[in-house]
């Protein structure tokens, strides 16, 4: 609501007020005030009622509703006091659990590294050690198999002075026959195998 | 139709005299009394389950009490404490008094100059009292303003003086003035209403307005009339 139009309007209603108030004194033009408070007859009855009852409303909060009311918002200060100190403990503690935490998992890591380490140098030696012994083992048998190797050599050369065992020329001469046969349709001799197999020898170097 | 300030005359509801003094319990008293009951039930029922976390009476309650005791720690300090009760019940007795007012029909004792006055030169007398008591005759530079050159006594001191005696006359006529005003203008326009037949709808509508913008007048005249009684309270206890 406009403000201005309250004011106005206040303002007429006082002014109606005023005068309304001139009529009654005008109507009635008889003895005593035209205002009710301005009756001095009713002085002394206000006053007393005033003194009573203040002094017994006074009373009345003074020794009944203030400390009540004292006592509950003490007990409420105490109380949110008592909780924020309770907090701030649990706070410390919260604290120092998470600093053992952190303590305890640091120890934890380095121990476990330590056990991968301790696990990575056992391994490394375990199988630092089978292959050395499989090297050895490897190095034995290529000495021995040198070793046959070249005792078949001399061996086979010392009985025959041929390069291949008869076995073995006679196996060639089957198979060359039969796959120059089939091959291109020619009739070799064993003959010609044996001179073929001759000059491939020496052909190849020793 | 009767007068708008009709409704502030008295009635004798049980006739009492002492040694020719009137004392007779009047409408004015009776709601007085209606007042302490109420007060007294309010702060005591609402306070009743003192609950750590407060309903909506006990907040009510404990608001009003909070407010008051900030007022004297704000306004007068640590030694306002003694005089905290006596400011409670005086600012919850008016304000109470001007809110019941506004219940139709009912009296508002506070539109009374002679109640208002009583209390404020009660007011005015004890702070004077506790004044001298704390201060002695040095209790009477507090006519003197700090740090007023010699040649402006003689106009500055009696400014000082007569707006000292003033203040029990300043502060009755405040909430006495307001209330009566305030009372005065919901019966005209009440008045109007009955007067205008169907355009009467108008006033009503000003009254419903008049009527919240009332509420507020009594519970800020009887913030003011506190505030200024702690202020005095306060120039008692520490001269400026």
């Amino acid at each position: 609501m406009n403000i201005r139009r309250v004011s106005s309007v206040a303002a007429t209603a006082f002014l109606a007020l005023v005068l309304l108030g001139h009529g009654a004194t005008a109507a009635s033009s008889s003895s005593g005030p035209k205002l009710p408070q301005l009756d001095l007859a009713t002085y002394s009855s206000q006053v007393f009622w005033l003194v009573i009852s203040f002094v017994v409303l006074y009373f009345l909060l003074a020794k009944l509703a203030m400390p009540r009311i004292a006592e509950v918002l003490e007990e409420r200060q105490e109380r949110i006091e008592d909780d924020l100190d309770k907090a701030e403990t649990l706070k410390k503690e919260a604290y120092q659990v998470r600093i053992e935490y952190e303590k305890a998992l640091s120890a934890a890591r380095e121990k476990a590294q330590d056990a991968t380490r301790h696990a990575q140098e056992e391994i490394a030696k375990q199988s630092a050690e089978v292959e050395s012994a499989a090297q050895v083992k490897v190095t034995v048998m290529l000495e021995e198999a040198e070793k046959r190797i070249a005792a078949s050599k001399t061996g086979a050369e010392g009985t025959s002075g041929d390069p291949i065992s008869s076995l073995e020329r006679s196996v060639a001469q089957v198979v060359v026959a039969n796959a120059v046969q089939k091959l291109i349709g020619v009739d070799v001799t064993a003959a010609d195998i044996d001179a073929a197999i001759a000059a491939t020898l020496e052909e190849r170097p020793q | 139709m009767a007068s708008p300030v009709d409704q502030f005359k008295l009635k004798t509801l049980v006739p009492f005299e002492v040694g020719g003094v009137d004392l007779a319990y009047t409408t004015s008293s009776l709601w007085m009394t209606i007042t302490v009951v109420a007060v007294t039930l309010f702060l005591t029922l609402s306070m009743r389950g003192g609950r750590l976390v407060p309903g909506r009476w006990q907040s009510l309650a404990e608001l009003s009490y909070e407010f008051i005791a900030n007022m004297i720690r704000e306004n007068v300090g640590a030694e306002g404490r003694k005089y905290f009760p006596f400011i409670f019940t005086l600012f919850m007795f008016i304000l109470m008094g001007n809110l019941l007012g506004m219940i139709p029909y009912s009296y508002t004792f506070t539109s009374q100059i002679v109640v208002t006055f009583a209390i404020a030169i009660t007011i005015f007398l004890g702070v004077t009292v506790i004044g001298i008591v704390l201060h002695g005759f040095h209790f009477f530079t507090l006519f003197v303003p700090p740090g007023m050159p010699i040649v402006l006594a003689p106009l500055l001191i009696p400014i000082e003086v007569i707006s000292y005696f003033v203040r029990p006359v300043s502060l009755s006529v405040r909430l006495f003035a307001n209330m009566m005003a305030g009372h005065t203008m919901m019966k005209v326009f009440a008045g109007f209403t009955a007067a205008l037949g169907i355009l009467g709808i108008a006033p009503i509508l000003l009254l419903v307005a008049l009527t919240g913008f009332e509420i507020m007048v009594a519970v800020l005249q009887a913030y003011v009339f506190t505030v200024l009684t702690c202020l005095y309270l306060n120039d008692a206890i520490h001269l400026h």
